[in-house]
């Protein structure tokens, strides 16, 4: 009975986080803990969000601030992420930067 | 009221017409919510589903950046929970959080008397004659 519960609670686990199966082979965006920010082909994860990456850029940033993007990027590889550091992940298909939204609703 | 309970409320109905109707996203039947994290950066999007440890799966998101000044569409994104400062909910859900609540008060008493009526001798007779 435990196992199975196990099992069930694992099931739902998976299903109620995101389900990063159908990012397999695609480009994804992650961001961590401290600001750095990557992109690169999702290879592999497991349930702690630990992540494998290929072909990967790092987004340099600012040297005076942290969490400060700039322009230069800077390739990685192949790349495993950890799964505590990782704070967002999204595809990068649909990532698109707007103008404010918000200020028409204000 | 636990904070989690709220969530998983919000996660499972849909929108309520109301206070957000001015809202663009509005055509889509999930609550909208806004996460900020703790490095300040702020999530605007609708709540699919959260779990226990609050990660969070948010479509048509609006990521803003810490100081404001840059916003990107992203069409789904999942946020690791240990990571949010806090999130905005709308106004409806705690109403929604009260019905459901009280539905499940008038459905337990129910469950448990049915239980104990058909459970309980059972439990207690059939050792008795195992022994005897």
């Amino acid at each position: 009975m435990n196992a199975g519960d196990a099992k069930n609670a694992e099931k739902k686990k998976k299903e109620s986080v995101f389900d990063l199966s159908k990012y397999l082979d695609k480009q994804v965006r992650v961001k961590f803990q401290g600001g750095r920010e990557a992109t690169g082909v999702l290879k592999g994860f497991d349930q702690l969000l630990n992540l494998v990456l290929d072909n990967t850029t790092e987004f340099l940033r600012d040297p005076d601030d942290p969490y400060k993007l700039t322009e230069d990027t800077r390739p990685l590889g192949l790349v495993v992420c950890r799964g505590p550091a990782v704070v967002v992940v999204c595809p990068v298909d649909g990532m698109e930067q707007i103008p404010n939204p918000f200020i028409q609703h204000e | 009221m636990l904070p989690l309970t709220l969530l998983r409320t919000a996660q499972n109905h849909p929108m309520v017409s109301g206070s957000h109707s001015s809202d663009a996203s509005l055509n889509s039947a999930l609550i909208s919510k806004l996460v900020e994290l703790k490095n300040g950066e702020t999530f605007n999007g609708h709540l699919v589903s959260c779990d226990n440890w609050m990660n969070i799966h948010l479509r048509e998101v609006i990521c803003t950046s810490r100081d404001g000044d840059k916003f990107v569409r992203i069409n789904e994104c999942y946020i690791r929970g240990s990571t949010i400062k806090y999130l905005r909910i709308p106004d409806e859900v705690i109403d929604l959080v009260k019905e459901e609540h009280n539905r499940k008060e008038s459905k337990r008493p129910q469950v448990k008397e049915r239980k104990f009526n058909k459970a309980m001798p059972n439990k207690f007779s059939a050792p008795k004659k195992k022994k005897m």
